[in-house]
């Protein structure tokens, strides 16, 4: 798989493993992108010319695609497209808190854009649910949590799988704990989407971005659940509506009301193709990601969780993260240090120190990871000397 | 007085980024102005992705830091302007550590650190060891 993407045969001598951060790109997408903007810029949904209908056309058949590769019915209906998992966690809370008396429950491997939305929402409660030593979500404390609430409306958000756990929680379970309950739930699906294939039936809202899966920048896919629809857009503006007259509004039928202004369609024009290389490959690279695991948990010494999928993140001892990431970079080495963007719980694991994460992605081979093993060990006993 | 790039072109020679942190670190586990103190909420540098903190008394500045990397930096920068003159003083800033290959292999978020801390050292002598206005 490797040589299907350019970056690697432009660079080889970085060792890049910071894939949960972003991924680097396949061919495909590089192409499309150049072909969109040499030969087919056009607006969607509004021309009334030749190109406008080719645009048109990718962008309906990239949501078929999604529909085929997710096992989604009616994705017109249910994918939206945004600027990244951020957009559509920010959205669907804003979507879920348009309620009275609710409690927000937040899984404890949370990144902040899961909770930094939810900050300035009217809830009742605030809480965290917690991870348990292997790096997942404590689904008895969510249920204790759910049982014990007295507010009429509950919202779960979690994620698939931590950004720096690099475990994958226990969705049917929680789901439907969720179901039980009645609660909302909010599902940041970055770090599993495109190793994983879940099935994400019974999520009110599942985030996801493009470029840690192979794919283009600013772009993301919110998927929602279809009675979600009823709802008036989060954005409201040119696109989202059927009908304007000075008094009232009708808006679209379809999850196109929630895509105000002119969509990012030099890269929704890229995930047709992409999309084709995901599914013809999915099996490939679950087992590809799996087997990585597994030989980082027997390379690394993690200090902390075992890691079941893209990456692992390293306690460290001697120095500070910083250090070590600077040390591994003069290596050639591209890994990430500090909190990661889930700051409470790397502060809490870590006392403060933050964590090393080397992550990988279809691309990434064993003798990478060994190679960084090797650094880091050099790195260390460098830093050792004087810290 | 030297100048700061001439003080430390040896740091601009050295081609190897393993072998520019290696003398960084080094220069910040003899560098006078990093000390053990007991730190203030307020002595924290802003901007820096680890921890720094940047003391003046008795008209010298001390820091320490978590990073045996910056803790290098900061030495540097803190040791050369506590004997600096008024006018080198005046005209230090960020691109005089860039003129000894420092740019390169420090991030942007790094970058951002060291300008602040400059900034600080601005401020802190003009206006003492106090809290900087938000």
């Amino acid at each position: 798989m490797r040589n299907r993407f350019p970056f690697f045969k432009n660079n080889p001598e970085i060792t890049y493993l910071d894939s949960a951060a972003t991924s680097q790109t396949l061919d495909t997408v590089i192409e499309d992108t150049y072909n969109f903007l040499q030969n087919h810029k056009s607006n969607a949904h509004r021309s009334g010319h030749s190109m406008g209908a080719w645009v048109d056309n990718q962008y309906w058949l990239a949501k078929e695609k999604i529909g085929i590769w997710l096992g989604i019915h009616n994705p017109e209906n249910r994918i939206i497209f945004n600027s990244g998992a951020s957009q559509g966690l920010y959205d669907a809370i804003q979507l879920a808190t348009r309620i009275d008396d609710f409690s927000v429950f937040i899984g404890g491997d949370f990144h902040h854009s899961l909770s930094l939305p939810f900050k300035n929402t009217n809830y009742n409660e605030l809480k965290y649910i917690d991870v348990n030593n292997s790096g997942v979500i404590n689904t008895y404390h969510l249920e204790e949590l759910l049982r014990n609430d007295t507010s009429k409306n509950k919202i779960v958000a979690v994620t698939a799988v931590g950004n720096i756990t690099g475990t994958v929680n226990d969705l049917p379970r929680i789901r439907s704990i969720c179901e039980r309950y009645n609660a909302i739930t909010i599902l940041d699906a970055c770090q599993s989407m495109g190793k994983i294939l879940h099935n994400y039936d019974g999520f009110d809202f599942v985030s996801w971005s493009w470029h840690k899966i192979y794919g283009p920048n600013g772009l993301g896919c919110l998927l929602i659940d279809p009675k979600w629809l009823e709802h008036d857009p989060v954005h409201p503006g040119g696109g989202s509506v059927v009908h304007v007259n000075y008094e009232t509004q009708e808006y679209l039928s379809n999850a196109t009301k929630f895509e105000s202004g002119t969509p990012n369609l030099q890269a929704i024009c890229t995930l047709p193709r992409l999309i084709d290389w995901l599914i013809e490959n999915q099996n490939n690279i679950t087992a590809h990601d799996k087997e990585l695991a597994a030989f980082a948990n027997e390379l690394f010494d993690t200090k902390l969780f075992k890691s079941q999928t893209g990456l692992i993140s390293l306690k460290i001892e001697k120095g500070a993260v910083e250090d070590v990431t600077m040390l591994l970079d003069a290596n050639n080495i591209m890994s990430r240090g500090g909190n990661l963007c889930a700051e409470p719980l790397v502060k809490s694991v870590t006392n403060g120190k933050g964590l090393l994460r080397f992550s990988w992605g279809a691309y990434t081979t064993k003798q990478e990871l060994e190679y960084a093993a090797e650094k880091l060990g050099e790195v260390h006993e460098r830093i050792s000397r004087f810290a | 007085m030297k100048e700061f790039q001439d003080l430390h072109e040896d740091l601009f020679l050295l081609e190897d980024p393993m072998d520019k942190y290696e003398f960084i670190m080094e220069y910040g586990n003899q560098a006078t102005s990093v000390q053990e103190f007991d730190t203030q909420e307020f002595e924290l540098v802003p901007g820096c992705t680890s921890r720094l903190w940047l003391r003046y008394e008795n008209k010298s500045f001390i820091c320490q830091a978590d990073s045996t990397i910056v803790k290098g930096i900061a030495g540097m920068i803190c040791d050369w302007y506590n004997q600096a003159t008024e006018s080198q003083r005046q005209e230090f800033s960020l691109e005089k550590l860039n003129e000894i290959g420092l740019a390169p292999i420090l991030s942007m978020g790094r970058q951002n650190g060291v300008a602040n801390l400059i900034k600080r050292i601005k401020y802190m002598e003009y206006w003492g060891n106090k809290n900087p206005p938000k």
